[in-house]
Order: structure tokens, then C-alpha cells, then sequence
């Protein structure tokens, strides 16, 4: 009798973890029917104008940044030297130049940055374009 | 005579001259709390320094109360503490590489550091440490120094290669190392210029809009109010932003020094 019990319990479990297995698995479905819906679309610029801003800041001050410093070293090295103001307009140039590389190099960051991003949902969602 | 006008209009509180707004430049005013000398320089403890100080006790009671349950099922708390965590680890580990996990603690700190002040100037009534320029200068160029000082050490006169690029013809070499050493010099005051910027021109903006919305009244007040709620959201993503910004150009600048890659 208890051997008849445990039968019935067992196959209980069976129908159980079975039933289990199919509510988990239509949990499933709908876990990812539901996360296909609100996964965000992958557009080209993910944070839109905030970024781009942000970007053109970063730049700008980059450019800034070289004149600035080396008007700075210019002007420091004519007081030290007193060679006013000859060194200053030479360094003046020479801190837009390195002005115009930092810039460059920012960017192309910038560009190899969104490169990846840009590869990285079309991995995902595994169309062809 | 500015500083002045200034003064003049610090004194009333706030209250300016020009056409009834407030000044929006006020918010910005260290104020002495505690006035000390230190060998004849004026150290007074500052409301800049309270903040910093508010800072530092804020970070590190959450991440030792964070994490004291240290639990494998972490709770909310002790997520937050862990995905910072792993946010900078990997940060550092992408950008610098694993032999860079030895400046992990200072990158974290840094981070940190620099947001927790940042989103503290969010605070109505608060004071934003970072729109000093002269706090973010600090922070950068003993990043700058301590980078460079990182680079001589691992390589010796060698990481002065770094600023010789490769494949140039000798008579363009001078001119290039110059121009290369002026760049590198321009690291620190890009780095601080661009964290001062965004956090200054924000609050100065959130404030301008403020006075209009008190100036229009209960009329006309709704529009300036509705870009502020908007503009507020952007402020706390610039104030995060900038903060990565910051530990993440740290970490550029770590990898250029430890392993010598040209950009």
C-alpha cells in the first residue's frame, strides 16, 4: 500500500516536473516575445543630440586647449628669454597644430568608438546590412 | 571693479542689480566657514571644502555599508556597490589591460569621487565642487604628473620615444617632437577645462531658467519651468557623463604611459 503510494507520488512528481518544464518553457517564449518588444531600437545615434553636444564640446576644447598652451610656453619662454614677442607667435602656431592633431585623434576615437557600437546590434539581432 | 560689482551684489544675497534677476554667477561663491591661516596662507575651511569632505564620507559609508553583509545574493545596495565596481574594473581592464588592475583603487577612487560631487551639486542648495576650475585642474594634472611619472619609471628615458613619431622624415622630426610635447601638455587643461565647462555652463543654465520662471509668474512661468524639468534630467546625464569621461581619459592616458600605444 505505501509501496503503492509512492508509486502514485512519483509519478505525480513526473507529471509535475513535467508540467513544470512546459510552464517554464512558455515562460520563456514570453520572456523573450516581451523583451523583443522592448528592446530598444538600434538607431544610429543612440543618445541623439545630448551626445552629439557633448562630442562638439570635446572638441572644440581640444582645439582651444593646444593654442592656449602654447601661446602659454610662447609667452614663458619670451619673458625668460626676452625675446618678446617672437617666440610667442611661433609657439602660437605650433599649439594650433598640435591643436588640429589632438582633434584628429579624438575623432578618429570617436569614429572607431562608434564603429564598435555600430557592429555590435547588428551581431545581435543578425541581419545582413 | 567687477570684482566689486561682484561683492556688492554677493552682499545683498543674491539680489542683483541687473533688472531684478538674480545673479546666476552666485551659486558659485566660496563662502569661508571656518577662517584659518596656515604660514600666511589663507586654508580657511570652505563651503567647497565641506561638500568635498560630504563627499568622501558619503562614498565611503555606502560602500562599507554596502557591502558589510557581504552576501552571494547581494541586495540592492550591495549591487549598486558591486556593479561599480565592475564598471571601472572592466573600464580599466578594456582600456589599460589586466597589468593595469595595479591603478584600479585610483581610477574607482577617482570616479567616485568625481561623480558623487557632481551629482551633489544637484542638490537644491547645494554647492558644485567641480564648476571650480581650480578643483578640477588639482585633479588633473596630478593625473598628468602621476602619469608621466608612471611612464619614466616603467620605461626610463625611453618613454621620451613617445614623443618621437614613427616613419618621419628627419628634416619634419623637430618640428613634430615639439608640436607632440605641446600636445601632450595640453592633457591636463583639456581634461579639467571640459569638466568645469559642462558642470559650470549647466548650473549657470539651470539658473538663468530658474530666474525666468520666478520673473514670468504664474503665467507665463510654465514654459521655462518644463525645460528646466527636462534640462535637469540632462544635467544629472552630463553630470554622470562627465565623470566617466574624466576616469576613462585617466585610463587612456595610463595605457599611453605603460604601453607606449600611439593613440
Amino acid at each position: 500500500m505505501a509501496g503503492a503510494e509512492k508509486q502514485s507520488g512519483r509519478e505525480q512528481n513526473g507529471r509535475d516536473a513535467g508540467s513544470i518544464r512546459q510552464r517554464l518553457d512558455n515562460l520563456g517564449e514570453q520572456l523573450a516575445e516581451a523583451k523583443s518588444r522592448h528592446a530598444p531600437v538600434p538607431g544610429p545615434e543612440p543618445q541623439g543630440q545630448g551626445a552629439a553636444l557633448g562630442q562638439a564640446l570635446r572638441l572644440g576644447i581640444e582645439l582651444v586647449a593646444g593654442v592656449a598652451v602654447g601661446g602659454f610656453i610662447g609667452w614663458w619662454l619670451d619673458r625668460f628669454l626676452g625675446t618678446a614677442p617672437f617666440l610667442m607667435v611661433v609657439f602660437l602656431g605650433l599649439g594650433a597644430a598640435a591643436g588640429i592633431m589632438n582633434v584628429v585623434r579624438t575623432a578618429k576615437r570617436m569614429q572607431a568608438d562608434a564603429q564598435s557600437v555600430k557592429d555590435l546590434p547588428s551581431v545581435l539581432d543578425d541581419d545582413d546590412d | 571693479m567687477i570684482d566689486a560689482a561682484y561683492a556688492a551684489e554677493g552682499a545683498e544675497h543674491g539680489g542683483g542689480a541687473a533688472g531684478g534677476l538674480p545673479n546666476p554667477m552666485h551659486q558659485f561663491e566660496i563662502k569661508r566657514l571656518i577662517p584659518f591661516e596656515l604660514f600666511g596662507f589663507d586654508a580657511s575651511f570652505t563651503n567647497s571644502a565641506l561638500f568635498m569632505l560630504i563627499a568622501a564620507t558619503l562614498i565611503t559609508l555606502f560602500t562599507v555599508y554596502a557591502m558589510h553583509s557581504r552576501a552571494l545574493v547581494p541586495s540592492r545596495l550591495q549591487s549598486v556597490a558591486e556593479l561599480s565596481y565592475q564598471f571601472i574594473a572592466n573600464m580599466v581592464r578594456d582600456n589599460v589591460g589586466t597589468d593595469g588592475m595595479k591603478y584600479f583603487p585610483f581610477v574607482f577612487t577617482l570616479f567616485m569621487f568625481v561623480l558623487t560631487l557632481n551629482m551633489l551639486g544637484m542638490v537644491p542648495y547645494s554647492f558644485t565642487v567641480t564648476s571650480h576650475i581650480i578643483v578640477t585642474f588639482a585633479l588633473a594634472a596630478f593625473i598628468f604628473l602621476g602619469v608621466t611619472l608612471i611612464g619614466f619609471w616603467k620605461h626610463g628615458a625611453k618613454f621620451l620615444k613617445f614623443f618621437v613619431p614613427e616613419g618621419v622624415p628627419i628634416v619634419m622630426l623637430p618640428l613634430l617632437v615639439v608640436i607632440e610635447v605641446i600636445s601632450y601638455l595640453t592633457r591636463p587643461l583639456s581634461l579639467s577645462v571640459r569638466l568645469f565647462a559642462n558642470m559650470m555652463a549647466g548650473h549657470t543654465m539651470l539658473k538663468v531658467f530658474g530666474a525666468f520662471v520666478v520673473a514670468l509668474g504664474f503665467l507665463g512661468g510654465w514654459a521655462p519651468l518644463a525645460f528646466m524639468v527636462a534640462f535637469t534630467g540632462l544635467e544629472i546625464l552630463v553630470a554622470f557623463l562627465q565623470a566617466y569621461v574624466f576616469a576613462i581619459l585617466t585610463c587612456i592616458y595610463l595605457n599611453d604611459a605603460l604601453h607606449m600605444h600611439h593613440h
